[in-house]
């Protein structure tokens, strides 16, 4: 039995068991499951992303926008690998206009399969906090990610609603502050994790008639600005808040690795996508 | 008024006017001498589309069947509905009550067929035909109505009537080959329809809706809250309709009757066959509640409410087994849950992706509305190992500045966003060139995927071919990787 045929088989078990538990309430109190993403951020999160939780990306400089989009939607595939339903996309139109459009594509080639994702375009941030919080609470899609360009409307109480519609729906959501780069530590909100993410030069190739070498995978330098245990108690121990994570995504096995080593650092997702083809 | 064979003419009079013994087609100049206190407004053939669409709206309380009937009448099909109003004489009286309420005057004939119909309105003294006229009958009732009650163009009347035919009766009695060799067949034909020989059909504005639930209030309501509540009942009457049938609305049209004759439509999708009645209460209530332009205007009150299913569907046969009951009843609160955020922000706005092969990055994918799009079965195949589409694309390419080596080669440097960024590693040409067969001239592009020092990632190309299609080269930026 190869590790990737274990993997799938409890992550199979797993869900079955989810099930059962949802329709005749759980035989005894468990932990409630965690995101793994690999063991650097796992280390330093406690043990990965809550999946009833808040989590906020915020770019940590301007250009780094398409960065914390990358990782956001790295998030979005582990989750999507282990939990099979469809994930919800909402965007504030204006962010879309600023930085550009999610496009299938480019989605596809980061590991992404576009038939289960849903996206929304709402005209402002209030809307987009609406939807987001409806389909939160509704627990249908695996994952909410959302995107918000004005903050001033992204306050205290708006966070607690968010926090609050995916603790009572079972879904995580995954918030991209799209216009909070360089103001990660300032923010005050009721989200249980929060990442700075920049870019990082990546493993180049060399090139084949010498010169400059070619771009690799994606690649992002993190720092969690903050993390919280779900429980209610402090952040998790051995929390710094001042390292960064130096992280490649590969978008075949959904893993993040420390590009230090040559192994994965995630085991990869256990009911991942099928790799999908760009199209042509 | 309006000009006519190089004379300001009178082409509508009003109840008053005609009781002077003023009529269309009488010259501007003449009318005036006759009456010197004449108001008389230019014709605006555009406005009175418009109202007569209004009324056709109006009239759509009386039967879904609503046709117009050249440009100053409709055609209503009330075969099966006039018992609704207390008979058909009770129908017309309704409808002359309500017209005139709204102060326009209205002309009725009701007849076994529409063109006996049209003459009745036009030229009739009775409105109400009595079923089956035949013989000396129908005679008494039509023969002695001017040829013009049968809808011919106005140059074949006037040369029926130079040759003595005024009446239908001069028609009806004579041979028909002599006319019908002078005059064209039309004639004939139309009079076979007024007959009821032959039976056209009226074509109307909109398909008759598959299934229909509707309520009249004896006083109207004005309140959302009412509104809301007789949505619920509506719904609940559409639901048994669609049981019997064993199906689903796709398309839903909630009609909204107002007193003052306005007609207010709102539709709604769903993504599955619904045949819950409080699923389609909800999409209404997002509608309704949303805040946006949507909202009710109720006016005067509303008086007649009817939903309509405008696409049924037969609904999927339910499943049994155990575990697929599970990701069935999980995929219906998707699609409930996409029906509500489409109602609330609109079709448009809640989308799938689907991949489109074509070489222009731009035309490679299509969004459709997820209340249409189905979920289909999963594309196979390759993922490169560093992506090669990046995440985000600019929906018009940004121009940047470029230093090169050699004026086709790669980019050192790039300025975008009056930032200036070192190119570090940069894979390309991808040569993408746009389809001969469509525009052969727009010029090729070469993209790049260019990364800076700082490890950001671009989608950078090069318009036209260096040499060959231009000497000054532009650049542009189209999208971000991860």
């Amino acid at each position: 039995m190869s590790p990737r045929d274990r993997a799938e088989g409890m992550a199979r078990l797993r869900r079955a068991i989810e099930e059962i538990e949802t329709r005749s309430g759980a035989a005894a109190p468990r932990a409630p499951a965690r995101l793994s993403l690999g063991v650097a951020l796992d280390a330093a999160l406690g043990g990965g992303l809550s999946c009833d939780g808040l989590h906020e990306i915020a770019p940590a400089a301007v250009a780094d926008g398409a960065a914390a989009t990358g990782f956001a939607l790295g998030l979005a595939a582990r989750r999507l690998g282990v939990r099979g339903a469809t994930g919800l996309v909402v965007g504030e139109e204006f962010a879309a206009r600023d930085l550009g459009a999610l496009y299938g594509p480019g989605l596809v080639a980061h590991g992404l399969d576009l038939d289960r994702l849903v996206f929304v375009r709402a005209p402002d941030a209030p809307s987009a906090l609406g939807a987001m919080e409806e389909a939160l609470r509704s627990g249908a899609p695996a994952f909410v990610l959302g995107e918000i360009w004005r903050l001033k409307v992204y306050d205290l109480s708006a966070s607690r609603r968010l926090l609050l519609a995916a603790r009572g729906g079972a879904t995580p959501a995954f918030l991209l502050l799209a216009s909070a780069y360089g103001a990660a530590d300032k923010i005050s909100s009721a989200a249980e994790t929060r990442f700075e993410v920049a870019a990082a030069p990546s493993a180049h190739s060399p090139s084949t008639g010498g010169g400059r070498g070619l771009p690799g995978r994606p690649s992002f330098s993190v720092r969690i600005v903050k993390a919280r245990l779900s429980s209610g108690q402090g952040p998790p121990v051995g929390l710094d808040t001042a390292r960064t994570i130096r992280l490649e995504w590969r978008n075949e096995e959904q893993t993040f690795d420390d590009p230090a080593f040559s192994l994965p650092l995630a085991a990869p997702a256990g009911d991942r996508l099928r790799p999908a083809r760009a199209g042509y | 008024m309006a000009t006519v064979r190089n004379a300001r003419r009178l082409v509508g009079v009003d109840v008053n006017a005609a009781r002077l013994g003023l009529a269309p087609g009488l010259a501007l100049a003449d009318a005036r001498a006759r009456i010197p206190a004449l108001v008389a407004v230019d014709a605006d053939p555009g406005r009175e589309a418009k109202i007569l669409e209004k009324i056709a709206d109006f009239c759509a309380r009386y039967t879904p069947l609503v046709a117009f009937d050249g440009a100053d009448g409709l055609m209503l099909d009330v075969a099966g509905v006039a018992h609704l109003f207390g008979g058909e004489a009770g129908l017309i009286g309704d409808a002359e009550t309500r017209f005139s309420r709204l102060g326009i005057a209205l002309r009725c004939g009701l007849a076994d067929n529409p063109r006996a119909a049209s003459a009745l309105a036009r030229y009739g003294a009775n409105p109400i035909a009595p079923v089956g006229l035949e013989g000396k009958a129908f005679a008494k009732w039509f023969h002695d109505m001017p040829v013009a009650a049968l809808g011919l163009p106005p140059d074949v009347v006037a040369d029926l009537s130079r040759a003595g035919l005024k009446r239908i009766g001069d028609l009806a009695m004579r041979p028909r080959a002599p006319i019908t060799a002078r005059f064209g067949s039309d004639v004939f034909a139309r009079l076979d329809a007024l007959t009821g020989l032959t039976r056209p059909s009226i074509s109307p504005r909109f398909p008759p809706p598959d299934f229909v639930a509707e309520r009249r209030f004896v006083s109207p309501i004005a309140q959302l809250q009412a509104v809301e509540a007789n949505i619920a009942k509506l719904a609940d009457d559409l639901v048994v309709l669609l049981e019997r049938q064993m199906k689903g609305a796709r398309a839903l049209e909630l009609s909204l009757y107002r007193v003052d004759g306005d007609v207010r439509r709102i539709h709604v999708g769903a993504s599955r066959p619904l045949n819950e009645a409080r699923a389609m209460a909800r999409l209404f209530a997002e509608r309704l509640g949303g805040g946006r332009e949507d909202e009710i205007d109720a006016g005067f009150g509303v008086d007649l409410m009817r939903l309509s299913c405008l696409l049924a569907e037969p609904l999927p046969p339910s499943q049994s087994e155990w575990e697929r009951a599970h990701d069935v009843e999980r995929a219906e609160r998707l699609a409930d849950l996409v029906d509500r955020l489409s109602a609330r922000l609109g079709p448009r706005r809640v989308v799938r992706q689907t991949l489109v092969e074509a070489h222009i990055p731009e035309h490679a994918v299509a969004a459709e509305p997820a209340v249409r799009a189905a979920p289909r079965s999963p594309a196979t195949a390759f993922v490169a190992e560093a992506p090669d589409r990046p995440l985000r694309l600019f929906e018009h390419p940004e121009p940047i500045e470029t230093v090169a080596e050699v004026p086709d080669g790669p980019p050192l440097k790039f300025r975008w966003r009056r930032m200036l960024h070192d190119v570090a590693a940069i894979e390309g040409p991808e040569r993408i060139a746009a389809p001969w067969w469509r525009n052969a001239n727009a010029p090729t592009r070469d993209y790049f995927r260019a990364e800076d020092s700082a490890g950001r990632r671009y989608w950078l190309y090069r318009e036209g071919l260096y040499g060959r299609e231009t000497m000054r080269a532009k650049w542009f930026l189209h999208g971000v990787f991860g």
